[in-house]
């Protein structure tokens, strides 16, 4: 069972904190999304876990052992995904190699990854004249073809968008549950930690916020930080400071009730979006066609049933 | 061909051949450390390094003559006026032309490619080889520069190798002989042999830098 730990992690930079860890358990066999603004230190917090770095204090367990970087197995898919200018197929092989995987084996490991992330046909193909769809796919093929008990995704998706983005999401949960490993997934996209992880770990500036099971941390967000970061609009109510869902704020009153100030009202055809404030909190509330909408500069009584009270 | 002319040219190939090859087991390593991290004194190094890609030979051949020569610190080898002084000369002035360009090839390959390879569990001397492969391009430029800048320089070859006609003398050391002596032919054929020299070793190392080149 390859859990990792980390404990009273810290790492400095110039001589300034970039992470502080106290303690944070990633679970064995579990995909677990590390969640955050830019610049919070995630990526970092992925470099440690692989031996490309070594904290300021602290230690970092793995399966129970704190092994030598250059023994630590494990699969990077780095955000920006770097080619050896040789074949797709090569490149991948590379890895194996170096693993100690006989050339045969490596081969056909290489060759039924990029099968399974279905761009087999490039395998003889240039790895570093790719499409960047094509490159983000090679990426993960040849961090899960290692077959490492920990794997680690830095923003697996980053650069992709429309069709490309979707399909890759969609193949996703389904690839990471065919290659079973400790899988640590970097992502600042609220809807992809949801849609892909188990477990989830939010961090701002180089502090764990929360951690925990997924259901947990999304439904109960505590601090503001981790309300924002998991999309949650943070408000004042009556002294109290919330977490409310965007889409969980209607008007007229209700439960817990805001003053907010209509700017803009914009004709969706089939309804009305209205954008407003609730203090210096933006809010956009949807209204379907035959309500009449409120206009600009109006003050507005709206309301949410659905409320996390913060620390 | 006029008698000599092989021997001088095979001497020609021998000394600046072997200066080379000295210079790239010396100079990549240098060139492949200083292009790994920033450390302090990194730029000041490399524009000594950069500096010394346009050092005079004659200059270079006047340092070595004074070091060799039989009254100086290293004197009692009997270095002096031998091949051996001449590829000594020569590897100075090679050196850093591998250390500039091999500096360069290797800054210039993406930053994350090391990381890459040490997370895919290559060590260090692993790494050091994959990535000279992907620099390949550059790093045979380097070669190319630096041989081409000793084979055809003539003045520390002249002033350490003393241009003895059967033990130190070059092809561009026998033109400046031939020239001064009135025998313009010969010293126009040696430059023809001195041309082909450069462009045969030169061509033989760009058919092998263009390899798998769109």
């Amino acid at each position: 069972m390859t859990d990792v730990l980390l404990e009273k992690v810290e790492l400095a930079r110039d001589g300034r904190a970039v992470l502080s860890i106290p303690s944070l358990h990633l679970r064995a066999d579990r995909v677990t999304a590390i969640l955050g603004p830019n610049g919070a230190g995630k990526t970092t917090l992925l470099r440690l876990i692989a031996g490309l770095e070594r904290p300021t204090a602290g230690r970092i367990t793995i399966a129970g052992s704190a092994p030598d970087p250059q023994q630590r197995r494990v699969a990077f898919a780095f955000q920006e995904p770097e080619y050896l200018r040789r074949s797709l197929r090569a490149n991948l092989e590379l890895g194996l190699r170096l693993g100690g995987v006989a050339a045969g084996a490596a081969r056909a490991r290489a060759l039924a990854a990029l099968e399974a992330l279905g761009i087999g046909e490039l395998a003889e193909r240039r790895a570093d004249r790719m499409s960047g769809g094509q490159r983000r796919r090679a990426n993960l093929a040849r961090a899960l073809c290692l077959k490492r008990p920990i794997v680690l995704l830095d923003e697996p998706l980053a650069g992709l968008d429309g069709a490309a983005y979707m399909r890759l999401l969609d193949e996703l949960p389904s690839l990471l549950s065919q290659f079973t490993a400790t899988t640590v997934l970097v992502t600042h996209s609220r809807d992809e930690a949801l849609r892909l992880a188990e477990d989830l770990v939010v961090i701002v500036d180089g502090r764990v916020r929360a951690a925990g099971p997924k259901r947990e941390i999304a439904t109960n967000p505590r601090h503001a930080d981790t309300a924002a970061v998991l999309g949650y609009s943070v408000l004042r109510a009556g002294g109290r400071r919330v977490a409310v869902p965007d889409a969980a704020i209607r008007p007229g009153p209700g439960a817990v009730m805001f003053d907010a100030e209509v700017e803009n009202v914009l004709d969706l055809g089939d309804g009305w979006d209205v954008g407003g404030r609730i203090g210096e909190v933006r809010i956009h509330i949807g209204l379907r066609h035959d309500a009449a909408p409120p206009r600009p500069g109006d003050r507005w009584m709206v309301h949410t049933t659905v409320a996390y009270e913060l620390e | 061909m006029q008698p000599g002319l092989l021997v001088i040219s095979v001497r020609t190939l021998a000394i600046s051949g072997v200066a080379t090859l000295l210079a790239i087991v010396v100079g990549v390593p240098i060139g492949y450390l200083i292009a790994r991290r920033p450390f302090f004194g990194r730029t000041a190094l490399l524009g000594f390094v950069n500096t010394g890609m346009g050092m005079p030979p004659v200059v270079v051949g006047l340092v070595v003559w004074l070091v060799l020569v039989r009254n100086g610190p290293f004197g009692p080898l009997g270095l002096i006026y031998t091949p051996s002084a001449m590829m000594l000369a020569q590897f100075l002035l090679a050196t850093p032309v591998i250390v500039g360009f091999t500096t360069a090839s290797f800054q210039a390959l993406p930053p994350r490619l090391s990381d890459l390879l040490r997370s895919l569990g290559a060590g260090p001397f692993r790494t050091a080889w994959l990535l000279a492969r992907e620099a390949h391009i550059g790093l045979l430029a380097a070669v190319m520069a630096a041989f081409g800048a000793v084979v055809s320089e003539v003045g520390a070859s002249m002033i350490v190798g003393g241009n003895l006609a059967r033990s130190t003398r070059v092809l561009t050391t026998a033109i400046v002989t031939e020239t001064s002596r009135g025998d313009v032919e010969r010293a126009l054929l040696l430059g023809i042999v001195l041309f082909a020299l450069s462009l045969v070793v030169s061509l033989v190392l760009t058919v092998v830098q263009q390899r798998n080149r769109p």
